[in-house]
Order: structure tokens, then sequence, then C-alpha cells
């Protein structure tokens, strides 16, 4: 009896934290923090309450232990994996044969990369482009925007960069709540002198430490942006050397952003313009400055616009191609970068290849030795939508839960029913999970090993450091099989037979230009990781991207020109307040994780809606009463805070717990994102009882399936 | 006797709480360090501060809280009543009762950990450096060098302007 101690990646956010699990013959007996790994994206081992809590989730009673068949609707019987995975690649199969395009596939940003890498290789051999994954909710317009503005959708630097700059910029993002570990750097960078700029509808626990803070409306950062711009054009602060030899399009922004005018953005934002001026000064004197955004900016109808600007805004300072300097989008999930790497994707093949790019279809159909579909597949809300329209009539689903995390999930809801067949793969029961046909339940991250993709573009390996319950299963290893009984099973990457994890990075490495040098015996050897691109065996990785060139066709920064759009819901006389969603420090996507942790339950029991204290006397609300929420879409019932946290007119509810009934699933029309972050809203007070029958009609996030005999 | 204890720079904390979780896992489920949020402005963590003259040890009836090598104050368990006169005596009103064994439970500067070399849990996990751990003489010098850094750094950008004639 051996107590070991392995390195793993943290389940939770995008900043990759390492940690020890100490465990004995595959049980978990505790954590220990990796104080002795150099290089490291935590360093010194540090952790979050998530970080510290993670051997809760992974000992849930709960967890799915056996393959399931649907007898009704949430009521399922166990079966044998034989059985499993011979009707899901028969009904794949059938589904394929008449139109590959009924199909689709979910990727997850909470698993490997390599079984990543597989779902939208099954995708994309059974015929179909439709594969896409969470970060269509999230980071859509990052990637989108920042690759018109650069040639690439990644950020352009790392957590070093944050740390050594002299100025850092945070929009649409509560960077202390969301990544408390990543915080660091932004408070290290202030204790040398950084200067701290903060731009959100809310007063968070980032704003507490700004030095400067906009508190505009949700929705209106087009404004905001174009406004600094306006000023550091007006001022002339801006790097003309570096705007002259490596951007283009300089000429139109200035042309877009001269209405703009410090007075005319107070009008709309609501941020007093002598702030915005200070804002502007203080970002493009600096000297090094490092942008950096999440979900507040991106979740919008202009989410893909937004994300230009910035890119923008970076570049016209000359904040690109250097140390200390960047844009830094920060991921929710642990492997958003890398889902999206893999191309957990409609439009691309993974490292980035379009599809509708003729030679590089080609090499995928040599590589995997099939015909493939040049035509862009479809993303997650449009799949929704195309069931309603009969073409799509199948999901695969691993590791995601639309139900919760979807805008108008109540559509979402309806979809689903509709649906003929679907597959969940997962390691808890999950709203989503109760409509499915077949269950596979899966392996959770510390079970089983793999690469994954933090934020800053860096693979690392985590090792298998829990033995998985009953007969769960590696993602990889499900998917293989599933590939292999559909008929893939030929040898190499021309089909599904891998004996380990290891074997599928190889293949990785052999077909994504970035990844070509990221072995799995480097990465074993080396816990710290490395940062992609790399591209052979012997480059140590690229921490800086953009040094010499952008990865633009014509090797230079597109600056973007954008005229101002807001919301696409306002606030109006039926619906007065503008209604915008937020996150809790202690719990993480739709709760499937956090919410089956009594330490982190036991801290953040239940959402809380914000309200400024001004409208709250209006409506006769006080801390702890409950409220109803209307908007067009959907009711939710929540206790309020009342808090100056917020503006007047604006109330945010923390959406873990399904609040996306409410959301507008009006789309970016870029990015396919929908707009989250804004809609407009009523609220009146309501008596518990009327809250509670609001919620019986409301997806319970943590469900109890029902598994019945025979 | 070093004075080791664990520093709390209040201007840090984020209120993420991984502290409070990280005691908790290291002490079956009972968190001896508490964050407290100020009017929406700010956070402090709060533990116990192994006080030089300490309270709770001089009133405690049966010796149960000690001081160990490192000087962090320490109860013995197996000698404590549950009168809870330390509770009361103590200014931050740190021990509380433990109320399924009836008697009481303190932070403990992780002596588990500390007898492995290892920093208290709260401290190793504090993602800001809100909580440090070391010799109360050392902290304290290094909190003079820095303000004196910051001072020296003035002044010479004072002294650069006015060689500018600024
Ligand atoms: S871990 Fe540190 S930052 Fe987080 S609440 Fe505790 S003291 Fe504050
Ligand atoms: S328990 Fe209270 S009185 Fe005793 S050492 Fe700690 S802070 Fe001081
Ligand atoms: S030093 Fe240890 S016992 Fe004391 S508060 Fe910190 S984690 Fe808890």
């Amino acid at each position: 009896m051996a107590e070991k101690l392995i390195p793993v990646v943290c389940p939770y956010c995008g900043v990759g934290c390492r940690l020890y699990i100490r465990a004995v013959d595959g049980y978990p007996v505790n954590i220990e923090y990796a104080e002795d790994l150099e290089g490291i994206s935590n360093e010194n081992g540090k952790l979050c309450p998530k970080g510290n809590a993670v051997l809760e989730y992974i000992l849930a009673k709960d967890r799915l232990k056996k393959p399931l068949k649907a007898k009704e609707q949430g009521k399922f019987v166990e079966i044998s994996w034989s059985e499993a995975i011979k009707e899901v690649a028969e009904r794949l199969k059938a589904y394929a044969k008449d139109d590959p395009n009924q199909l689709m596939f979910f990727g997850s940003a909470r698993t490997f990369n390599e079984p990543n890498y597989l779902i939208q290789k099954l995708a994309r051999m059974l015929g179909t482009n439709n594969v896409d994954h969470c970060a269509r909710l999230c980071h859509a317009p990052t990637v989108s925007g920042l690759k018109q503005v650069f040639g690439a959708g990644a950020m352009t630097n790392t957590y070093k960069d944050i740390e050594e700059a002299d100025v850092i910029f945070i929009i649409g993002h509560n960077y202390a709540e969301t990544h408390p570990v990543g915080f660091r750097y932004v408070l290290k960078a202030k204790e040398r002198g950084a200067k701290v700029i903060v731009a959100d509808p809310r007063f968070t626990r980032t704003a507490w430490f700004a030095d400067i803070f906009l508190q505009h409306y949700p929705g209106t950062d087009i404004a905001l942006i174009n406004g600094l711009i306006h000023v550091i054009i007006k001022e002339k602060l801006y790097d003309a050397k570096f705007v002259r030899e490596r951007c283009v399009g300089f000429d139109e922004v200035v042309k877009a952003v001269e209405k703009f005018t410090p007075e005319y953005v107070e009008k709309i934002t609501g941020v007093p313009a002598e702030l915005i001026v200070e804002a502007a000064r203080t970002f493009a004197t600096a000297g090094k400055g490092v942008i950096t955004w999440a979900m507040g900016l991106t979740q919008h109808t202009h989410g893909h616009d937004n994300v230009r600007l910035l890119g923008t805004l970076s570049a016209i300072c000359g904040y690109q191609g250097r140390e200390g300097c960047g844009c830094a989008p920060m991921r929710g999930q642990n492997n958003v970068q890398g889902a999206c790497d893999m191309a957990a994707l409609p439009n691309v093949f993974p490292g980035y290849q379009a599809v509708t790019d003729p030679e590089k279809r080609k090499f995928f159909e040599e590589f995997w030795g099939v015909e493939l579909s040049g035509e862009v597949g479809l993303t997650v809300i449009e799949a929704a939508h195309a069931i309603d329209k009969g073409k799509v009539k199948a999901y695969y689903v691993m590791g995601e839960n639309p139900v919760i995390s979807d805008a108008n999930a109540n559509h979402v809801i309806k979809a689903l029913q509709k649906l003929e067949f679907m597959v969940v793969q997962d390691i808890v029961p999950t709203p989503t999970l109760e409509f499915a046909d077949i269950v596979l339940p899966a392996a959770a991250l510390l079970e089983n090993e793999g690469s994954l993709t933090n934020t800053e573009r860096r693979v690392q390996w985590s090792f298998a450091a829990v033995k998985p319950p009953g007969e769960a299963r590696p993602d990889w290893w499900i998917l293989s099989e599933v590939g292999k009984a559909v008929g893939f099973d030929r040898d190499g990457s021309k089909g599904f037979r891998y004996n380990e994890a290891a074997d599928v990075l190889r293949e990785i490495n052999a077909c994504t230009p970035q990844y070509r040098g990221i072995t799995p015996e480097r990465l074993k050897a080396n816990l710290a990781g490395i940062h992609w691109p790399c591209p052979s065996e012997d480059h140590p990785g690229t921490r800086v991207l953009y040094k010499e060139r952008f990865l633009t066709p014509d090797g230079k920064a597109h600056l973007a020109a954008v005229d101002y759009r807001g919301p696409v819901e306002l606030p109006d006389e039926e619906y007065p307040f503008i209604l915008t969603t937020m996150r809790y420090v202690g719990h993480y996507h739709t709760i499937t994780m956090t919410g089956r942790s009594e330490a982190l339950v036991k801290r953040w029991p239940e959402p809380l809606a914000e309200i400024h204290p001004d409208d709250a006397a209006k409506l006769g609300i006080k801390t702890g009463d409950w409220i109803k929420i209307e908007t067009r879409r959907g009711v939710y019932a929540i206790k309020a805070r009342v808090t100056r946290a917020v503006k007047k007119g604006v109330i945010a509810v923390p959406w873990h717990w399904g609040a996306n009934v409410l959301t507008n699933d009006a789309l970016d029309p870029v990015a396919k994102i929908p707009e989250t972050k804004a809609c407009a809203c009523r609220v009146t007070k309501i008596s518990e009882k009327e809250a509670c029958e609001i919620m019986k009609k409301l997806p319970n996030p943590i469900p109890q399936i029902e598994i019945v005999k025979g | 006797m070093a004075r080791k204890t664990i520093f709390i720079d209040f201007s840090k904390c984020i209120e993420c709480r991984a502290c409070e979780v990280a005691c908790e896992r290291e002490h079956n489920g009972m968190s001896f360090i508490n964050v407290f949020e100020w009017q929406e402005m700010a956070a402090m963590a709060l533990n116990c501060r192994h006080c030089e003259k300490a309270p709770c040890v001089e009133v405690c009836p049966t010796n149960a809280l000690y001081r160990d090598d490192d000087g962090a104050v320490i109860l013995a368990p197996q000698k404590c009543i549950g009168c809870l006169m330390c509770g009361i005596v103590c200014p931050f009103g740190i021990p509380e009762l433990d109320l399924i064994n009836k008697i009481m439970g303190k932070c403990d500067l992780c002596a588990h950990r500390r007898k492995e070399g290892k920093e208290p849990a709260c401290v190793a996990t504090c993602p800001t450096d809100a909580l440090i751990y070391g010799d109360f003489d050392e902290i304290q010098r290094e909190r003079r060098e820095k303000f004196t850094e910051k001072a020296i750094e003035v002044a010479k950008k004072a002294e650069k302007i006015s060689l500018l004639g600024v």
C-alpha cells in the first residue's frame, strides 16, 4: 500500500493549475500543492476554492457507473458496454447513410484534447462537419474576432506578460472571481506599479482593485471602446510607427471613431466623460499594456465586433508582439483552447485549417482515408433550430449540458424532446441527460490521462490518479470503441484503433502544425508544459505571438472600424430592466461538478439576484425576498440581494442554476454566439409559495434519474 | 523560540475563500479561518493570531491550550472540557465549540503540515499571497524594506524631474 503523489491538471477553469493527488492504489486520500514545480501557470502551486475541493465531485454518490438505455424520458435500464456501443454505432451509421448532416456532435471543453480530436474525427469521417462545443457560448467571438484582426484566435501572450505589463485593461471580466489564480498576476503587476483599468456593469471584486473603474451599461461596449480609441487618436497617443509599419485600415478607424467623443460616449454608456479620457491616456501612455476579457464582452450580438475593437485598441498602442503586452482572453473551462485547437468546431480541421479550403481538405482526406465534406457545419444554437426544421435528428453529446448552458433554455428543451436519438457521455446525471436514449458513463478528468491546453496556449499532460467508479471509461476509449464499431477499424490515422491516449496525441502531432513538436513523451517529462505553436520536437514553444508579423495573409493587423450597436433587446415599458448574468467564484459552469461538492455548496448555496437599492425601494424588495424575473422567453424565481454593485436599472443573476431560461438567443452574425449578457426584463416581488411553483417547472440542475429493472 | 505567524494583507484578499476550503479539507470538515466582506468594498480573512500574550492560554482552567515550538497556540483536545472561556476572552472570537465532541477547536497553524516542513494549508493555497507564513520579525523587516524602497523610488523620480528642469 504505497501512497503516491500523482501530478494532474485541475479540472476546472482555464488557468490550468497543477496539483498533486495523494492516492493509495487508485483511491484518493488528499491533495497536495505543486509547490515544487517550476514554471507552471499556478506559481507555488496556488489553488482557488474549486481546486481545493477537486476530490469531492469525483466521490459523488450519483456518479454514472454503467451504460444506460432509456425506457422512457428520465427512466433507464442498465446495459452492457458492448450493447451500448453496438446500438450507438448502428444508429449513427443509419443516419449517416441517409444524410450525415442529420447528425450533430458536441465536443467538450472539460475533457482532454484527445477525445475532442476523436469526436470531430468521427463526425467528419461519417461525412458531416456538424460538430461544435460550448466555446460557442463563451469565446466564439474571441476566436473569430482575433482571427480577423491578427490572423489567429488565441491569446497572444502568457501570464508572464500580464505580470510584466504596466497597464492592464480588464473588460467584461470579473477576473478575481472567475480566475483567482490568474488574477494573482494582475496583483503582482499592480504591486510593481502597473495601473489597472476595469470596465464592467457591476462593481465586482475585480473592480475593488481598479485604479480606474468604468461602470458602463450592459451591451454598450462598442461605444466605450470606440470612445477610448477616439481619445487616443485625438490626442495622438497611439504608436504611429507601429500603425504605419504593421497595421492596415487606420484611416477607416479614424473616421469611424470621429463621433465617439467622450461626451457622446457618456450618454450611451453612463460612464463620466472625464473617466473615459483618463482611462484612454493611462492605457495608451503606459509603455506596455495587456487587455483581458471574458464573457461579459463576448456574449453579445456584437461580441465579434467587441473583440475586433479590443484588438484594434491594442494594436494602435503598439501593444503586440512584445513581452509584457498583448490580448488575453480568459477561458472559463480548462480545455476551451484545446477543444478549439482540436477542431470541435464546424468550420475547421485541427489547427484551424478551414474545411472550405480544398488543399487542407485533400490533406485530411488522405490522412483519414475517407472523403470529407467541404460544407461548414452547424453551431450549437443553429443545431437546436435545425431540429425544429427536421434537419437534425440525432445528437452525440460528450460532457455538455445545453439545457442549462444555452441561451433561451426553454427552446433547447423543446428541441431535445423532438430529437429521434441522443447519446450522452458524461460523469454524472445532468438535466440534458434526462433526454438521452443512451448514456455512456465516462471517467472524470482525474481518473484518466491526456493533454489539456490552457488559456495561454500551454499544453500540459495530466496523469490518471484515481480509479474510475464502476464501469466508467475514459472518453478516448469510448470514442475509439464507437469509431471501430461504426466500421473505421483500420490502423494508424485511418481508423480508430488506439491503445492509449498518447497514441491519439501522436496522431494530433502529425496533422496539427501548431502541435507538431508537442509529443506525449515531451509533455510527460516536462510538467510545466509547452506553449504552442511548437513546430518541431526541438522547439521550446512560443510565449509571445506576432513578433515579426501577424498571421493574416498580408502579415498586418487588420484594424476594425465599427459603428455602435447596442443590445438587440432594450428596456421598454413592459420590460423596464436590463438583465445581465454573472458567476460565483465557488461554482463552475452548470454546477454539475461544483454542485456535488459539499465545501462549495455550503459557501455558495443559492443564486441571488443583484438589484440596486433605489430600484429595490420602488418595488418594495429587501435582501432575501423572493422575486420573479420575466423576459419574453421565460420566467425565473430567485431571492434578491440589494446592492450598489449594480447600476440602477440593471439586474444581475448568476447563471449556474439555470437562469438561461430568461436570456436571449439572438445571435452574433459572425461568431454565432447568443446575447446572454443583456436583455430586457421585468421584476416583481412574490411569495415563497409562488416561487416554489415557478421553480418546479424549471429543470433541476442536479437531477435524480431513475434506474429501473429489465 | 521563533515566533512564526500568518501575516494577513487585507488589501490583497479577493474573498475567494480558498483558504477556508483548504483549512476545512485539512481539518475534518471544520474551517478555522473565516473570510468577511466589508461594505462590498473589501474582504478580509481572519484566523487565530497566535497572540504573544494569548488570553486564551491564560484563562484555560485545564491548561488545554499551550504553545508549541514554532510559537503556535495549540489546543490539546483530551484536556479540553468545553467551558468556552477561551472563546469568550479571545478578542477575535477565534476558538469555536465543536458541536459534536463538545470541545473547542481552533487554528493549529497546521501542525501536521509544519511537521513535514510545509506551509499551513491556507497560506499555501492563497492565490493572491494575502496570507504569508513566516517569522514575525522577518515579515516586519521585509515590510519596512519594501516601504523604504518605494520611498527611495519616489525620491529618485522627483530628482529626475528636477534635473530635467520640469
Ligand atoms: S485565499 Fe487568500 S484571497 Fe482568498 S479569501 Fe483567503 S485570504 Fe482572501
Ligand atoms: S485564540 Fe484568540 S486569544 Fe488565543 S492566540 Fe488565537 S487569537 Fe489570540
Ligand atoms: S493555519 Fe491551518 S489551521 Fe490555521 S487557519 Fe490556516 S489552514 Fe486553518
